[in-house]
């Protein structure tokens, strides 16, 4: 309870340095747009965007539910990082046992305005590209539809990856030793269209 | 003058096809629910029986960059409600403004010949996506006759990586026997890779600063040092403060 306080507060404080981050960028841009320092306004726009999407992320692991299947989070996994613009905002998050590193825990993670995202979009759409490969289906996850993709595990048993595209975000879920009926459960457990709402 | 002939080739196909449906659907027209009788959305027998009305006008889309004052505004009032993703947008339309006027400035830098070229201000282009990915890039196209010299500025652009991997790679450093197609080079003191191809010409690409590149780009040059000479007319000191760069 204790451990949960503290990493509460501790995400309270990032969340309000953030905060005035953006104020502070917001002034730095509008003072050198008026003194015609144009690529120091646009400097301080891109520091900006930086910080909603850290912002954005933190939003999002608040949203996430606590527990995945009989797996609870794994609260110091939980972390927002990335280079906006170029390879997106990750945002990670693990359910799993208490150990330092736990092979089977389920991986969670969202990349938010990735301009990588547009191939699942594309395959999605294609009517008749999923007959192809016997190693991919298309599901829905709470209405949207999502990439259901066989990978191969550690001894050869196949595992599964689901990829959810949303716009220029995608999330990621991994659930290894787990069957494809498990993945779609925990899929399902995911608030996608208030991820969605947040993200886009 | 092929793409003339392709057009009304073009052209007298889709009359010929306007025609067979037309009577088709002449036959048919007490079958259908309107516009079959030569007087459709389009108005008069002169518009399409049996189809959508085609544009005949209209006023175009607003070509003018977003007021970035007014989008910074936006983004404080929606990161105070704390409506993250508009906040987003209106700094994304707000940065896309900046990048706009940037990549303007840059064009009213540029000279207005080079190497006896005149500029084409038609293809003069700036484009921008807001964000960082393919970022600032901005156009210039100078022509006479047959002969062209194109420059494209990229800034906070992925292809320069591909341009300092060349410079850093010895493998692409110059070779003593065969045919040459790329070679390393300095402009102004920059350094540079300059390419030629029979096709599409000759190719000079400098990498600036940190995250932006020139690209000189030439057809029907005489000689690579035709094309140096006209690349060492553009400023690239010039555009590398209008950059931001160091």
């Amino acid at each position: 309870m204790k451990k949960i306080y503290f990493v509460s507060l501790a995400l309270f404080s990032v969340v309000m340095v953030s905060a005035q981050d953006f104020t502070k960028r917001l002034s730095e841009a509008r003072t050198s747009y008026a003194a015609g320092k144009l690529d120091d306004s646009r400097f301080a726009m891109q520091q900006m965007l930086q910080e909603l999407d850290i912002l954005t992320g933190k939003e999002v692991l608040k949203l996430l539910p606590q527990k995945m299947l009989d797996q609870s989070v794994r609260a110091g996994q939980d972390n927002v990082s990335g280079a906006s613009g170029f390879v997106g905002v990750l945002i990670h998050r693990e359910y799993g046992g208490k150990a330092a590193y736990d092979s089977t825990a389920i991986q969670l993670d969202i990349i938010s305005n990735s301009p990588l995202i547009g191939t699942i979009n594309a395959l999605l759409s294609l009517p008749f590209g999923m007959g192809s490969n016997p190693d991919q289906k298309i599901v829905k996850v709470n209405g949207y539809k999502a990439l259901l993709s066989k990978t191969s595990g550690s001894n050869d048993k196949p595992e599964f990856e689901l990829q959810l595209p949303l716009n220029n975000s995608l999330i990621t879920l991994k659930a290894p030793g787990r069957s494809q009926d498990d993945i779609l459960k925990a899929a399902n457990t995911l608030p996608v269209s208030d991820i969605a709402k947040l993200t886009q | 003058m092929l793409k003339k002939l392709k057009e009304k080739a073009e052209n007298a196909a889709n009359k010929a096809l306007d025609k067979k449906a037309d009577d088709a659907v002449g036959n048919n027209g007490n079958n259908n629910n309107g516009g079959t009788n030569g007087s459709g959305p389009s108005g008069g027998n002169n518009g399409p029986k049996y189809g959508k009305p085609s544009n005949k006008g209209g006023a175009g889309l607003v070509s003018a960059p977003p007021d970035v004052n007014e989008n910074l505004a936006s983004a404080e009032t929606a990161f105070k409600g704390n409506n993250l993703s508009d906040a987003r947008y209106a700094v994304q339309q707000a940065m896309l403004g900046v990048e706009l006027q940037i990549g303007q400035n840059i064009l009213k830098s540029l000279p207005a010949t080079i190497a006896g070229l005149k500029k084409d201000s038609m293809q003069d282009q700036v484009t921008s996506t807001g964000w960082g990915w393919a970022g600032l890039t901005i156009q210039r196209v100078y022509v006479q006759g047959d002969k062209q010299f194109t420059l494209t500025v990229a800034n906070n652009s992925m292809w320069m990586q591909a341009i300092n991997m060349y410079l850093t790679n010895s493998g692409y450093a110059q070779n003593t026997g065969g045919q040459q197609n790329w070679k390393q080079v300095k402009i102004k003191g920059y350094r540079a890779v300059i390419e030629y191809n029979d096709n599409t010409g000759y190719k000079l690409s400098v990498p600036l600063g940190q995250s932006s590149i020139l690209i000189f780009e030439g057809i029907n040059f005489a000689s690579e040092q035709d094309m140096m000479n006209a690349a060492n007319q553009v400023d690239i000191d010039g555009i590398k403060k209008s950059l931001g760069e160091k």
